[in-house]
């Protein structure tokens, strides 16, 4: 059984995720929410397992979105679901903790098998390819490189910071200014 | 052709020609002015002679510099027409002449087109001019220099040439930039049209067929008849088509082809991704001019499949193939590489809006190992328009 909160600004894909989410057996869409405010309230409201969160909200950011959800105790697992869901996006989905990353345009059962996946706690993540890896690597901090690996890896944050001998909060923080600067920019939307 | 039509060619020749305009309008009123004074003014040589001549040189010169206003040797027609006109004031053997504002219509075209410190430097050097014509002439009587009303005459005749140049230059420059905000302005009001029109395909319209298509989906396995899955399997191509569709009109609002050929696009491209230094990517072969919606979809097809290979195949090189044929065009990507993965997830997001596309513009899209086995290869295999398709 798993406890689904859906989170899209479009009506139309709120509606039609519960209308397709209701009908599959072992998944109850709880509640949906439109935007970080709505979330906010929905959030301690339900409780649910797993939050599919549409990446573009506007006026919120769904990577800074997915690292308070995953903050937040018990953490839901998160599937980050998004109309430009290619491997470009994958490295920072990985380091704002997201479980998974799912794109839009996939057909019903992807989705299905990617929550259910989500919701045993696996990642359903693309595999990163080699030079985007390179690419992010060169582009974050030196001494941050650790934590992007270990992340890459699957590594739980409370294990990288005991590996680094630092408190969670600082590889929080670490963590933060690591998406901030591997932003994926989509043009003028 | 309606008055109003006229109306509106006149007055944009006029503008384009503005200065021309003010030339003609003045350099007549001059010669007409001039040639009155000569004719029946009572201190001028009465010279019907260089009157006649006065009224030919203005229309021949009218002529000559309309002819030449383009060219770039125009400068040394308007310093030749300013020493004529010179010439016709040292004709008329007084410095205080009546060709003065014929004269002055010689810096028009110099003052509005050269830059503005040369004009300027153009404006002195007439005064210059006519300071020593005023000393060549007869009629300079030796007080001048100490009888202030003949003083203040020559400064005056000196001087206006340098007001007017500057005037006209400023006024030239003040033109240009405000048809420069004019132009930019233009060009930022339609790109944000652009940019809201993208916005609002890919945030309202786009979320919607993601919807619709997504509910299909769910369909699939609910116990469909053979006739009822065909159905559904065309429905979602076709939704998937339509992604695909907003996805290329999208791009094309933020970074048009502009009708530019798909070849020549590719090259540059290729071009740009070689520099990554991933792969060499060569491109042979032509294509020829296709319709904007199946050059934009052809081209986006190939571009994906150029990242995709620079991006996953680890491959050395990568050729494109592009060849126009009598039974269709073709156009192949092939690397390598490491060729595709395996599975069921094999085939993403990008995979499947490239076959969109491919449906969308009636072209056959085969994505698989390459020759030998070896790399990836994808083909894609277009109708020529209005074939027998």
């Amino acid at each position: 059984m798993i406890r689904l909160l859906i989170v899209d600004d479009h009506p139309a894909m709120r509606a039609g995720l519960t209308a397709v989410l209701r009908a599959e057996p072992g998944i109850i869409p709880l509640a949906t929410a439109s935007s970080e405010l709505d979330l906010e309230a929905t959030l301690n409201r339900t409780k649910p397992d797993v939050v599919l969160l549409d990446y573009h909200l506007p006026g919120a950011d769904g990577l800074k979105l997915c690292r308070r959800l995953k903050r937040s105790v018990p953490a839901p697992g998160v599937l980050l679901y998004s109309a430009y869901a290619d491997s470009s996006m994958v490295v920072p989905a990985i380091l704002a903790g997201a479980d998974g990353l799912l794109n839009k345009s996939a057909p019903a059962p992807e989705l299905y098998d990617a929550l259910r996946a989500v919701s045993r706690g696996d990642r359903v993540l693309p595999p990163v390819p080699r030079e985007l890896l390179e690419a992010a690597g060169q582009r974050v901090d030196q001494t941050d490189l650790p934590i992007l690996a270990m992340m890459v890896d699957g590594v739980p944050l409370g294990e990288i910071a005991e590996a680094l001998r630092e408190p969670v909060r600082d590889v929080s923080r670490r963590l933060d200014g690591m998406i901030e600067r591997l932003r994926v920019e989509i043009a003028a939307v | 052709m309606p008055r109003s039509a006229i109306d509106r060619n006149t007055l944009s020749a006029l503008r384009a020609h503005r200065w021309f305009a003010l030339l003609a309008t003045t350099r007549i009123l001059g010669a007409l002015l001039g040639v009155a004074l000569l004719l029946v003014h009572p201190v001028t040589h009465h010279d019907p002679l260089l009157a006649a001549v006065t009224l030919s040189w203005a229309a021949l010169s009218l002529l000559l510099l309309r002819f030449t206003e383009d060219v770039p040797w125009a400068p040394a027609v308007w310093a030749l027409d300013g020493f004529a006109a010179l010439g016709l004031v040292l004709a008329g053997d007084d410095w205080r002449s009546p060709f003065y504002v014929f004269a002055l219509t010689t810096l028009i075209l110099p003052a509005t087109s050269l830059p503005w410190r040369v004009a300027v430097a153009w404006g002195l050097s007439f005064s210059v001019f006519y300071g020593v014509v005023a000393l060549l002439t007869e009629k300079l009587p030796s007080d001048t220099l100490t009888n202030t009303i003949r003083l203040e005459t020559l400064a005056t005749h000196l001087f206006v040439p340098v007001v007017i140049t500057t005037t006209l230059a400023y006024s030239s420059v003040l033109l240009g930039r405000l048809r420069t905000a004019r132009a930019e302005s233009e060009r930022l009001a339609l790109q944000s049209e652009r940019q809201r029109i993208a916005w609002e395909l890919h945030d309202s319209a786009k979320q919607r067929v993601h919807a619709a298509h997504l509910m299909l989906s769910a369909l699939d396995h609910h116990g469909l008849d053979p006739q009822g899955h065909e159905l559904l399997e065309g429905a979602l191509s076709e939704l998937r088509a339509t992604t695909a569709d907003m996805e290329t009109s999208v791009a094309e609002l933020r970074t048009p082809l502009d009708g530019r050929p798909v070849d020549e696009l590719l090259r540059e491209r290729a071009a740009e991704l070689t520099l990554a230094g991933v792969a060499r990517i060569d491109v042979t072969g032509r294509l020829p001019v296709l319709p904007p919606l199946v050059a934009a979809h052809a081209y986006r097809i190939a571009a994906e499949a150029l990242t995709n290979a620079v991006r996953h195949a680890a491959c050395s090189t990568i050729t494109v193939t592009l060849a126009d044929a009598p039974e269709g065009m073709r156009l192949e990507i092939a690397d390598d590489g490491i060729g595709m993965p395996t599975g069921p997830r094999a085939g993403g997001h990008g995979l499947r809006s490239m076959h969109g596309r491919a449906e969308t513009i009636g072209a056959k899209l085969k994505i698989g190992p390459g020759p030998g086995g070896l790399g990836t290869s994808v083909a894609l295999a277009l109708p020529h328009p209005g074939g027998t398709s």
